[in-house]
């Protein structure tokens, strides 16, 4: 327990430094502690900007507590993060509950309920030597969004409103990813009695998807991930998933087991973020690098400077 | 003294030409490629018949699937190519011809920029902008497989020896005869070696489309890798090398049916 206290004591400290204007912008960001030092290397990262903001964060926060580490956003692709993890070229990286149990782990149904899901996943990586910390609330797990105007036109809310609709606006723009999974279209379709043919559905790139909804050409209903930043951005709505078919895909920090215990500290550092990071949080953080084109850099530090944390 | 006419003589070397290019041209090498794409379908077909699928492998392999994307991605590539020589055999044809330095640099930089551009790049970009769609990776395409057609055909005409070409003058062609006479058909070679360049570009390419509603066996491609799913990554990956294979083959096979005798 003590070893939880006292960085949340650093924060209040900080905090009344904050309080009494002694802090310069440079003090702000100097050391909270020396809990980790000796801890180097590189914080991995996806390749989109959550990711990449999120390892910034994860990186400036463990450095402020002795740390000397570096965000890496370089690689690319989910596989290849995690493989550099096993191969110990990182600290360690944010994953997904849904990603590591379908992908990683093989699995092709999600388990029910996030924290079940959670419980899960950290299980079957505990057994690949993969550490999980205690998760965030953000959930960036699939949605459906349509243009605004068009849901107002269709009356829709709901997943389940669309299989009333007409045949005609029943088109759809997933990713070729999205189309195969048990969690993604086959399951989707059986768990809302859709019937829909495959001429009404675009194949297309996570990006292009985006701006093909606000189109509206390709399709009303495009599969989105729930916290990016460009649903609010371009006036997207997401369709409640009332059946709750998605899994969830929580997001936790992931690191390696023998790294973890060498610095169990570092989960109470992460701790101090990890309920910070709440859906609507990270959309907007998102949305500052996806629509205003900020650097995730910057994002990350100011996002910690205001949050008291560096 | 006998004197064997040139129409004779004509004859007599051409039917010898006929069979000797017969002999010289099916030998047991021309059969090397598709003798080993057989063999690496049936490796790959054994492989995945022992392998046991989880439930998203079986939705991509399975024929239907396959027959699919396989089409898709040889129509792709076989009508980019088809376009590519409509449009650049005769625009290099012009600028091989032309004095304007102005026209060919103009010609030459936007070529270069096509090929230079990331494909990815050009095919989210006209997504976006434009539309989705087999037009889009198809224009895309043509984009990305326009230069060495072009370049080899400006290269073909222009390393026409100038004596033969003067000769020809010499004998009273006019410009245009010179052309279609002398000059193309001593450039079909090299043509024709950019244009299988383009093809087998054509067909890496054609993995792109599947960013943008376009099928092809990109789909399978990064279904496989995004989903860690090996077996439908091989697949995909293989099928769109044996393609590019074939098509190199059958493109060989044509330069050397069309290339003129002697050349």
């Amino acid at each position: 327990m003590n070893k939880r206290i006292l960085p949340i004591v650093a924060i209040a400290a900080a905090g009344m430094l904050a309080l009494t204007a002694c802090s310069s912008a440079e003090t702000t960001s100097g050391s909270q502690g020396t809990e980790l030092d000796g801890l180097t290397g590189d914080v991995g990262a996806k390749d989109f900007s959550e990711q990449f903001i999120l390892a910034h964060i994860t990186s400036q926060l463990l450095n402020a507590y002795g740390a000397n580490t570096e965000a890496n956003t370089k690689l690319v692709g989910s596989a290849n993060v995690r493989q550099a993890l096993e191969n110990d070229e990182f600290i360690g990286y944010w994953e997904y509950t849904g990603t590591s149990w379908i992908t990683y782990n093989g699995n092709t149904s999600p388990v029910q309920g996030t924290e079940a899901q959670f419980e899960a996943t950290k299980e079957a990586d505990a057994a690949n030597g993969i550490a999980w910390l205690n998760p965030a609330p953000l959930n960036n797990t699939y949605a459906f969004a349509i243009r605004a105007e068009k849901a107002a036109e269709l009356g829709v809310k709901t997943l389940s409103d669309i299989a009333a609709l007409p045949k005609s606006e029943q088109t759809f723009c997933i990713e070729s990813e999205f189309s195969t999974r048990d969690d993604g279209w086959p399951g989707l379709k059986a768990a809302y009695g859709l019937d829909i043919p495959d001429s009404s559905v675009a194949l297309l790139d996570t990006g292009v998807i985006y701006t093909a909804t606000q189109k509206g050409d390709d399709c009303n209903f495009g599969e989105v991930f729930q916290t990016d930043g460009r649903i609010p951005a371009l006036d997207l709505v997401v369709m409640e998933d009332d059946a709750q078919f998605f899994p969830a895909y929580q997001g936790a920090f992931t690191l390696s087991q023998a790294t973890l215990d060498e610095y169990p500290e570092i989960a109470d550092v992460i701790d101090l973020i990890s309920p910070l990071l709440t859906t609507e949080q990270m959309q907007k953080l998102n949305a500052l690098v996806d629509v205003d084109g900020e650097d995730p850099e910057d994002v990350a530090t100011d996002w910690l400077t205001e949050q008291g944390l560096i | 003294m006998t004197v064997t006419t040139e129409t004779q003589f004509l004859a007599t070397v051409s039917a010898t030409d006929a069979s000797a290019f017969h002999q010289r041209f099916w030998t047991w090498k021309r059969f090397v490629t598709p003798l080993v794409v057989v063999v690496i379908l049936a490796g790959l077909l054994a492989w995945v018949s022992v392998l046991q699928l989880d439930s998203i492998e079986e939705r991509t392999l399975n024929w239907p699937y396959i027959v699919l994307r396989v089409r898709e991605h040889l129509l792709l590539a076989v009508s980019a190519s088809g376009l590519v020589a409509v449009l650049a055999i005769p625009l290099g044809t012009v600028l091989a011809k032309t004095k304007s330095k102005i026209l060919k640099g103009v010609v030459l930089t936007l070529a270069n920029i096509g090929q230079a551009t990331p494909a990815v790049g050009v095919v989210i970009l006209l997504a976006i902008v434009w539309q989705t769609g087999f037009t889009t990776a198809l224009t895309a395409l043509v984009i990305y497989a326009f230069l060495p057609v072009l370049r080899n055909t400006m290269i073909g005409i222009q390393q026409v020896d100038v004596s033969v070409r003067e000769s020809a003058r010499g004998m009273g062609m006019t410009p245009r005869q010179v052309l279609f006479r002398i000059e193309l058909p001593l450039a079909v070679p090299v043509i024709l070696a950019g244009l299988r360049t383009a093809l087998v570009f054509a067909v890496g390419v054609a993995t792109i489309a599947t960013f943008i509603n376009a099928g092809g066996l990109g789909d399978m491609i990064v279904n496989g890798l995004k989903l860690q799913r090996y077996p439908v990554l091989v697949v995909g990956a293989v099928l769109v090398a044996c393609i590019a294979l074939l098509i190199d083959w059958v493109a060989s096979l044509a330069e050397d049916f069309l290339t003129p005798r002697g050349v």
